[in-house]
């Protein structure tokens, strides 16, 4: 029961406190001390032995821990005479938890509340495990246990949220629903309510069930006086009754909350939805709790007449109209992008004009242009205007500049939008090389002009005209594309480590640098890149697909799996934490918080990230320890041979994945992380391809499920071959002879491409498995395999061409084949000579010469010629490797330097370099200030080549260490044999 | 132009291109999600046409007796979104819980004692320097602790300044 004064645990608080001191101050060792003689004076307390059992777990001893708190447990329960009180549960709670054993923490609570019923303290404690443990039907039942005993609102809600969590998160039917709206109903008759929070969950469980006439009589009643903002009440309302179906009342609402928020964009397009009674406003499936709103510019309100829809249209128009007049000279833009909205929904209806709605954006460009948002905010009026009438805004939107009248500053930023317009109607690609070098130089003298404006600004501050830079790699970039003139992309990196020069902390050009590195095998510079814009917590699952596609393809194996690692770390923790931070909603009666993190956990749980990253995880830790088959032994023995895998692998099948990165901030010719058009030939667009990224991002979804249900089969091949050529697209037979054919060289060894990397691993494990099948042997053997490794590592070789003077050589290839089918087949072959070879013991009794069959004297010849073949592979690569690497430094630095060299004055990459060299030299302090001066003045074209030419090497060097280590081990079993 | 609603979990996943900002911090789960589950009232966030998250507060209501005050954690706007005094009214949003839901005294927020941008802008949104706080930000730079009283304090005592800078365990917590 509740502690006595001055007691812990039964035991006098003062004895205690030492303890407690100790473990606070990390001093575990004295703790450990402190609680020993504790218990020698209390043999017989739970909470002196969960105490201990603490102190245990906090010093890493966890299977000692557990014993002890074991006992603990089993204290508690012999011994009748002992009070429970909650200080012990709880600590012996924390101490199981964090062992990983909610379930006997569970057992505890439940015995106690067995033993003294009635006892709230224990019963919130019950709650509260189940709430870790996610039994959302045990919950629900102690609740209302607690409610009967109580008659407190609060266990009621808690019963109610129980219930909502069985339909949206467990099995229970959408009936439940209905009982927990009895409960409340009941409840509310004799006691009605008194938080708001419990409110909004009433109304959620009426709207859940489609009730949404009853939502509104309960929110007009007395109980809305709980909701106290008036518009929060509105909202609800007029949700209500446009999901009711009741256009019209809705409208009237949404009107007053504009009259009084006129600046609620959404409540606008609610709005004016509701008086076109367009049906996407509140889309349905609406039982989810989730409030989570469409982008709201698709509309379907075709079927109203035409009258209807006039009359309609010119309520709103004089309503903006008014809202306009109220607002005056004020920033308030909801009223001018109201009436964009209103031309876009009369044009869709086939009523309205395009000259009107040019005329409404050009009218809205000379009000707010120069904000930085200005180009988004238009996109979708501009995706309703045909391709002429774009290029006639552009003109007039240009016009309109040259006539303003505003301040420097303002002139800047319409100057940007123009620009930023530009890009998203794509008037850019169709035009002459020539043009587009000119745009560039345009943008970055304007960068450059404008430096002044920025001299008094704070280096944390963000610059006027910082967005030209990006502009301008995305028009060097398009060059590249379409000319293959390495000169251009590498003006494109100047540019923005220029603008990084100037300021530092610019995340857009880092992302952008980021990936131009990748591309160009310069990962090192890439992943610095990457670490400088500090990526952490939450940002971790939304933002590190810009560089770990790359990583784990790369040599940086270190690099690659701290990145795994810290990911992993910030997930699981989340997982461990939620459900009490879930417990926190419920006792502080945030009850809607409470769904929304269960919900929440789910979906990062789902994360397609997240099982990627366990999975290559694990494969990387394998092939870092591939080198000595004890470590890589003991690496799939932690994964329990691969069974884990497969459970993630079936388990992918039954729920679906979720995809939480964030890819809006990638660059355009990489819309999603299995794309970059910059490896592709040259397609004239008709913009930047960012029209089209909902359905790149839909193609990708469903390759990534693919990828993780095949990648979790490969550390269990053996027995999953068959599973495993489903993914080759071939039967397993068929996919057998494929192999041979190719390995005997029937067929050339491009009918593998583009999945050369999963033909390798199979043709590998097909030998394995052979090794190990007692009857059933498949066509394939050593030295087959042998010659298809070798022919696949020398073809690439043989195509490989220098990556200075060819950004995109995938070199990504080349490293997987010796990390994965290479590797795999090493281990194999060291397992082999491990077994033909007599144990140590037996070898220096014996000295070797034992009795040996011919099958043995077989398999060890093909092992040795293995080795001899797998040898050579690897030195092909390493060979080459070092002719990359010995390269002169400075040579490679000429070459990239000569390549934005031009003299000629036709069009050709240099001319924006050299206004970027123009600035350095000429850079003034009194005009930019001193700050800028400093930071531009050291700045040298040829630093920044030195930097990309070093990283390549890094990564090569890298790379020529892991393929060196191989050779070493291969030596050694060389000798063995 | 602006919606502002209640934050929730899923606008964690939503708010790079405003937490990648090198002066906005990315908190761990659990400090967001604490937030949430005690003041999800002072948690908002707004949202430009096409639900693009413009920038957000985050907040709570603490203190006892004539010391319980509505507190500025975070406050944050993307570059995109700057300039149009979206800042101001996420800061009234959250004045205004605090002054007429939950009847606190006054406003605080902590600022860098070099971030003379921030203070410039708290100064022009009726904040005052209360006191400085010594070394605040992580042992090393002081903090400003700025005020706004609200329509409860009717004479304005909760934000008479100090006369001598305090030390970052003088402030009182509960």
């Amino acid at each position: 029961m509740a502690s006595k004064f001055g007691m812990a645990g039964g035991i006098p608080e003062r004895r205690v406190r030492p303890v407690w001191d100790a473990i606070d101050s990390r001093q575990f060792k004295n703790a450990l001390k402190l609680s020993t003689t504790l218990l020698s004076k209390y043999p017989n307390s739970s909470y002196a032995l969960a105490l201990k059992a603490l102190i245990l777990e906090r010093m890493g001893k966890l299977e000692e821990s557990l014993s002890v708190c074991i006992n603990a447990k089993e204290l508690l329960y012999k011994n009748d005479l002992i009070l429970i009180d909650d200080l012990t549960l709880s600590t012996l709670q924390i101490v199981f938890q964090r062992l990983d054993h909610l379930d006997m923490a569970t057992s505890c609570y439940e015995y106690a509340c067995g033993k003294f019923p009635n006892n709230l303290e224990l019963m919130m404690g019950l709650f509260n495990c189940y709430v870790r443990e996610y039994s959302f039907v045990k919950q629900q039942q102690i609740a209302i246990k607690m409610y009967k005993i109580a008659g407190e609102e609060r266990f009621l809600l808690w019963a109610v949220c129980s219930i909502q969590l069985q339909v949206f998160c467990g099995n229970g039917g959408e009936k439940l629903l209905q009982l927990a709206e009895g409960l409340l109903k009941k409840h509310i008759a004799s006691h009605s309510l008194h938080e708001p929070e419990a409110l909004s969950v009433y109304i959620s469980l009426l709207e859940q069930q489609a009730k949404y006439g009853d939502a509104t009589e309960v929110l007009s009643g007395n109980l809305g006086s709980l909701i106290m903002i008036e518009v929060d009440k509105l909202r609800i309302q007029g949700r209500l009754l446009a999901r009711a179906g009741d256009y019209g009342g809705a409208a009237d609402i949404f009107q007053k909350v504009l009259t009084l928020c006129p600046d609620d964009w959404e409540c606008f397009l609610h709005y004016l939805g509701c008086l076109l009674e367009d049906d996407c406003i509140f889309p349905g499936g609406t039982n989810s709790p989730s409030l989570h709103v469409s982008t709201l510019i698709d509309c379907n309100h075709r079927h109203l007449s035409d009258d209807v829809f006039d009359s309609r249209i010119s309520r709103a128009s004089e309503f903006v109209e008014k809202l306009k007049a109220e607002a005056g000279s004020d920033s308030i833009r909801n009223p001018d992008l109201a009436n964009l909205e209103i031309e876009r929904r009369k044009i869709i209806f086939g009523k309205g004009s395009y000259d009107k709605l040019m005329e409404d954006i050009i009218l809205f460009f000379s009000r707010f242009g120069h904000l930085a948002c200005f180009s988004a905010d238009v996109a979708v009026f501009l995706q309703v205007l045909p391709g002429d009438k774009k290029n006639q805004l552009l003109e007039k939107l240009a016009k309109g500049i040259a006539s303003s009248a505003t301040s420097s500053k303002n002139v800047l930023g319409q100057h940007i939008t123009l620009f930023k317009i530009r890009e998203l109607i794509g008037d850019m690609f169709p035009l002459p090389e020539g043009d587009l070098v000119g745009f560039a130089v345009q943008m970055t003298e304007m960068y450059c002009q404008n430096l002044p404006l920025s001299k008094d600004l704070d280096v944390q501050e963000s610059m006027f005209g910082e967005e030209f830079l990006c502009m301008t790699c995305n028009v060097l970039v398009q060059l590249f594309w379409r000319t293959k003139h390495i000169g251009y992309l590498l003006e494109a990196i100047m540019v923005l480590e220029l603008g990084l020069t100037v300021r530092r902390y610019v995340w857009q050009y880092k992302i952008l640098l980021l990936h131009l590195y990748s591309y160009w095998n310069a990962l090192p510079l890439a992943y610095e890149r990457y670490k400088s814009l500090d990526v952490k917590n939450i940002l971790l699952e939304t933002v590190s697909h810009h560089i770990l596609p790359q990583m784990l393809t790369s040599p940086l194996l270190v690099d690659t799996s701290d990145l795994l690692k810290g990911y992993s770390r910030f997930m699981d923790e989340h997982f461990k934490e939620s459900a009490d931070l879930t417990f926190l909603a419920y006792r502080h009666r945030n009850y809607s918080k409470v769904i929304e993190f269960v919900q929440f956990k789910e979906r990062l749980q789902r994360s397609s990230q997240y099982l990627t990253a366990k999975i290559e995880g694990s494969i990387l830790n394998l092939k870092r320890n591939a080198n000595s088959i004890e470590e890589a032994e003991s690496v799939l023995e932690s994964l329990n041979f691969g069974s884990d895998f497969l459970d993630v692998s079936n388990e992918i099948q039954s729920k679906k994945l979720t995809f939480n990165e964030d890819l809006q901030l990638r660059p355009w010719w990489t819309p999603s992380y299995d794309k970059n058009y910059l490896s592709g030939p040259y397609e004239s667009m008709s913009n930047y391809p960012r029209e089209t990224l909902r359905n790149d991002v839909k193609e990708t979804e469903s390759k990534v499920t693919r990828t993780i249900e095949k990648r979790s089969l490969l550390p269990q091949l053996k027995s999953l071959l068959e599973s495993y050529a489903k993914f080759l697209q071939l039967p397993f037979q068929d996919a057998v002879v494929l192999v041979n054919s190719v390995a005997s060289g029937q067929k050339p060894l491009e009918v593998f491409s583009p999945n050369l990397i999963g033909w390798m691993n199979f043709a590998v494990c097909l030998n394995a498995w052979n090794l190990n099948s007692n009857g059933i042997t498949i066509p394939m053997n050593w030295e087959l395999l042998c010659s298809l490794l070798q022919q696949s590592v020398s073809s690439k070789i043989k195509t490989a061409k220098p990556l200075l003077s060819f950004p995109g050589t995938d070199l990504s290839i080349l490293v997987q084949l010796v990390t994965e089918p290479l590797t795999w087949h090493g281990l194999i072959i060291q397992s082999c000579v491990r077994s033909t070879l007599p144990s140590g013991k037996k070898k220096k009794k014996g000295g070797g010469g034992g009795t040996s069959d011919q099958s043995n004297t077989q398999l060890s010849s093909s092992i040795k010629n293995s080795i001899i073949s797998l040898n050579n592979t690897i030195d092909q690569v390493s060979k080459w490797l070092k002719e990359q690497i010995n390269k002169s430094v400075d040579g490679d630095i000429d070459i990239l330097l000569s390549s934005i060299n031009c003299d000629d004055g036709g069009p050709g990459p240099g001319k924006v370099v050299k206004i970027l060299e123009k600035l350095v030299s000429s850079v003034d302090d009194l005009e930019v200030g001193e700050r800028i001066c400093h930071a531009v003045k050291p700045w040298k074209a040829a630093d920044v080549a030195r930097k990309m030419v070093t990283a390549q090497g890094t990564a090569l060097t890298d790379f020529l260490n892991v393929c060196d280590s191989k050779i070493k081990v291969l030596q050694g079993l060389k000798l063995q044999i | 132009m602006t919606t502002i609603r209640r934050f929730c979990c899923d606008d964690l996943l939503r708010f790079s291109s405003v937490n990648l900002d090198h002066l906005t911090e990315t908190f761990n789960m659990s400090f967001y999600m604490t937030y949430l589950a005690r003041w999800p009232d002072y948690f908002h966030v707004a949202e430009a046409p096409g639900n693009r998250v413009m920038g957000y507060i985050m907040g709570k209501v603490e203190g006892q007796g004539e010391s319980w005050h509505g507190h500025v954690t975070a406050v944050t706007v993307a570059p995109e979104f700057r300039r149009q005094q979206l800042a101001k009214k996420l800061m009234n949003l959250l004045e205004d819980i605090s002054d007429k839901i939950d009847k606190a005294y006054f406003v605080d927020l902590f600022v860098r004692a070099s971030n003379t941008p921030a203070i410039k802008m708290y100064e022009k949104l009726e904040y005052v320097i209360y006191r400085r706080v010594l070394r605040y930000y992580s042992g090393e730079e002081d903090g400003l602790d700025m005020r706004k009283a609200l329509s409860r304090d009717v004479e304005k005592k909760s934000i008479i300044p100090l006369k001598r800078p305090v030390t970052p365990d003088e402030l009182e917590y509960d």
